[in-house]
């Protein structure tokens, strides 16, 4: 379901890690996923079951509209905004407010997956920033 | 009289105030719903609603939204 060039690993703990991040620095943010590259959930705000199912029908259409597979969609309506996004072999879905900011969230979204891609949790920059303090 | 400088600044915060105000009312009023594909190399497609693939798209994402629920309180 994520992009078929890469394949990336990463465990249920830090997508865990990397989803309560992503909670504490959106505060628009409603709910979100973490999807392996076989569209098996890592992390989820809620029944990870339904998650599954339901980002594998969006990215199906999304990759139905077009030759080549889509990278993120952003669906916008009056209940709220869906954002996803595949990157480094796995995809992130998040759900929020009306009006909340594309390129930060899509942005955020794609450091997420970069970090947890590279055996991080995610929190990238922050967790470098947090141990160097510490040491 | 000259007005004094805290005035003078004040009356410029709140005119920038009034203006991002009023251009978050209008964003409101007149962005409709839409649904927006990115591919590969920076290309975009939009999607309406009241095509085959573009209502497809709506439901998937009303799927979502309704398994996100609303937004937690802190």
């Amino acid at each position: 379901m994520p992009d078929g060039a890469t394949r990336a690993t990463a465990s249920g703990d830090s997508a865990e890690l990397a989803l309560g991040f992503l909670a504490e620095m959106s505060p628009d943010l409603r709910g979100a996923a973490i999807l392996d590259g076989d569209g098996g959930v890592l992390a989820a705000t809620a029944d990870p079951e339904r998650w599954e199912e339901d980002v594998a029908a969006l990215f199906d259409v999304g990759d139905r509209a077009g030759e080549e597979q889509v990278e993120q969609i952003h669906i916008g309506t009056e209940q709220g905004e869906v954002f996803a996004l595949r990157h480094a072999g796995l995809a992130a879905v998040a759900v929020t407010e009306r009006f909340a900011l594309a390129s930060l969230t899509f942005f955020d979204l794609r450091m997420l997956l970069r970090d947890l891609a590279a055996g991080g949790d995610g929190r990238g920059r922050e967790r470098d920033r947090d141990e160097a303090d510490a040491s | 009289m000259p007005p004094k400088p805290h005035r003078v600044l004040l009356d410029r915060v709140s005119g920038y105030a009034d203006e991002a105000a009023a251009y978050m009312r209008r964003r409101r009023a007149f962005r409709r719903p839409f649904a927006r594909l990115y591919y590969g190399g920076g290309r975009a497609e939009d999607h309406a609603g009241d095509t085959e693939l573009g209502g497809e798209l709506f439901v998937a994402a009303g799927r979502l939204i309704e398994l996100a629920g609303k937004r937690p309180k802190p």
